[in-house]
């Protein structure tokens, strides 16, 4: 442990663990455990098996991952463009207030119906969580923007770092933690979202389980009405850890790692 | 009244205006003009169009009217440094080396070469977080250097550092300005350290150059000499005027 004036900063693996995510998982697990209990006994039918539930999981975060890489895709040029003058950015501000503000959840009778109609499943469930995730990531790096010294701008520009290599080699990097940031928020949403986006049979006219999407969403869904406790108990335990690991060898590091690209 | 334009003159303004969004009136109908090899040094309350006239200088903004003569290499020391936080030392003094078409030993050789002439070997791998204000300074300085400008300017570089520091960067600074015989502009708050680096102080308030004074002092200059006392009396009775 080292003492940097008032503030105590772990030092090594584990104290950065317990520092970091150990109190937050402790107190999920211990949720989602008295969750479990709470439903015992899991009734007649036996929880499915592991490897379906770890398989549902990793389905659903295929299915955010492509949203966040569309998200992504989307919300970066959609940022460029509304720095372009003072027109575009009081434009692209008020419309993004505006789009941001309307529930993504509304959307999604729309979209699910259009592409149901095509038979598109998967790309129904998926555009909405991209809706879900894109504006996190908008405004984090509008923010990120906005924070970029003009000192840093105007030094930029005397050394002639323009065009694509003021792009690459000030701006991303200058935008690094908040992008960051904002990606640890839209995914957060995301996993908020997946509980609904999975579960496609209420928008099926006489839809049934048969409807849903493969995925820790439906799980959840599908084995809490059916009254499937067991399975249900497992899944959330899953989820809970799954998403505690993904917290500390994916996020944490990146926030320590984007510390780097920090203004002082 | 509109001064000549030398021909040895490295910078000159010739009735330059500039105006912010047609209504705020940074600079009006400057003339003023800057020899090679000149040490300038900009004074002037704040607000008074100091730093409007280093950012014309360096290209960041363009005058609404009037002309503007300069060189195409300028080079600048921003006054918190503005260096890139992400980037070592090094990195930070080849910043403005890429995308010229050196290779990349080259680069790394002119970014040693003023990392030592600013007396920044071993920090090379450093982050500028990781570094005083004085080295950032130095840095700041390497980096601008490094590009090999005709013009090298200066804002207000030693107004976040102590004495000491300032002193030591004072003397860096004279160093390199024998050496290299580049023109400097620099803008200050203290007409001290405008008279005792600068062969010229240009007097900047109201929004307009209102007087330049020559200053032929030999170095270095400082308060228990006589001229240098005499200089810096003279030029705060036209300042306070």
């Amino acid at each position: 442990m080292i003492i940097r004036g008032n503030a105590r900063v772990p030092k090594t693996f584990f104290e950065r663990l317990y520092y970091a995510v150990l109190p937050l998982t402790a107190t999920l697990f211990l949720f989602a455990l008295l969750s479990a209990i709470s439903l015992y006994p899991f009734g007649s039918v036996p929880p499915l098996p592991a490897p379906y539930i770890a398989g549902a999981f990793f389905a659903s975060f295929m299915r955010l991952g492509v949203a966040y890489g569309i998200a992504l895709i989307v919300a970066i040029p959609l940022v460029m463009l509304s720095r372009r003058g003072h027109f575009a950015e009081t434009f692209f501000l008020s419309f993004f207030d505006v789009v941001q503000s309307v529930p993504v959840l509304a959307f999604f009778p729309l979209v699910a119906g259009i592409f149901l109609q095509f038979g598109y499943i998967n790309t129904a469930a998926i555009f909405v969580l991209f809706l879900a995730m894109l504006w996190n990531i908008v405004f984090s790096l509008i923010t990120g923007l906005k924070a970029i010294p003009r000192d840093i701008s105007w030094a930029a520009h005397v050394f002639g770092v323009k065009g694509f290599a003021y792009a690459y080699r000030v701006l991303l990097p200058a935008i690094t933690p908040s992008l960051i940031t904002g990606s640890l928020l839209a995914w957060a949403q995301g996993w908020n979202i997946i509980i609904v986006a999975e579960v496609l049979r209420v928008y099926i006219p006489y839809g049934t389980g048969a409807d849903d999407l493969y995925g820790i969403g439906s799980v959840l869904v599908d084995s809490i009405t059916a009254g499937e406790t067991g399975t249900f108990a497992v899944a959330i335990l899953f989820l809970v850890g799954a998403i505690a690991l993904i917290n500390f060898f994916v996020w944490q590091r990146l926030l320590k790692y984007a510390e780097k690209y920090r203004f002082e | 009244m509109p001064k000549n334009i030398v021909s040895n003159n490295i910078i000159s303004f010739n009735n330059v205006s500039k105006t912010y969004d047609d209504r705020d009136v940074a600079l009006v109908g400057a003339y003023c003009s800057i020899p090679q090899g000149a040490f300038a040094c900009i004074i002037g309350p704040s607000g008074g169009g100091k730093s409007t006239v280093l950012k014309l200088i360096a290209g960041i903004t363009d005058a609404t009217s009037g002309t503007l003569s300069k060189p195409k290499h300028i080079a600048m020391v921003f006054q918190d440094g503005a260096l890139m936080p992400w980037l070592s030392v090094l990195e930070n003094i080849s910043f403005g080396l890429h995308g010229k078409g050196l290779s990349m030993a080259r680069i790394r050789s002119i970014a040693m070469k003023y990392s030592k002439m600013m007396g920044l070997q071993g920090l090379e791998a450093k982050l500028p977080r990781e570094l005083s204000g004085g080295e950032r300074g130095r840095v700041g300085i390497a980096r601008a250097l490094a590009v090999n400008p005709h013009v090298l300017l200066l804002d207000e570089p030693f107004s976040a550092l102590d004495p000491k520091t300032t002193d030591e960067l004072y003397k860096d600074i004279i160093k390199i300005w024998k050496e290299t015989g580049k023109t400097i502009v620099m803008v200050s708050h203290s007409i001290e350290e405008a008279v005792a680096l600068g062969t010229m102080v240009l007097v900047v308030k109201e929004r307009a150059i209102k007087k330049v004074f020559e200053i032929d002092l030999p170095y270095p200059r400082h308060e228990h000499i006589l001229p240098y006392m005499r200089e810096v009396r003279h030029i705060k009775r036209e300042f306070f005027k």
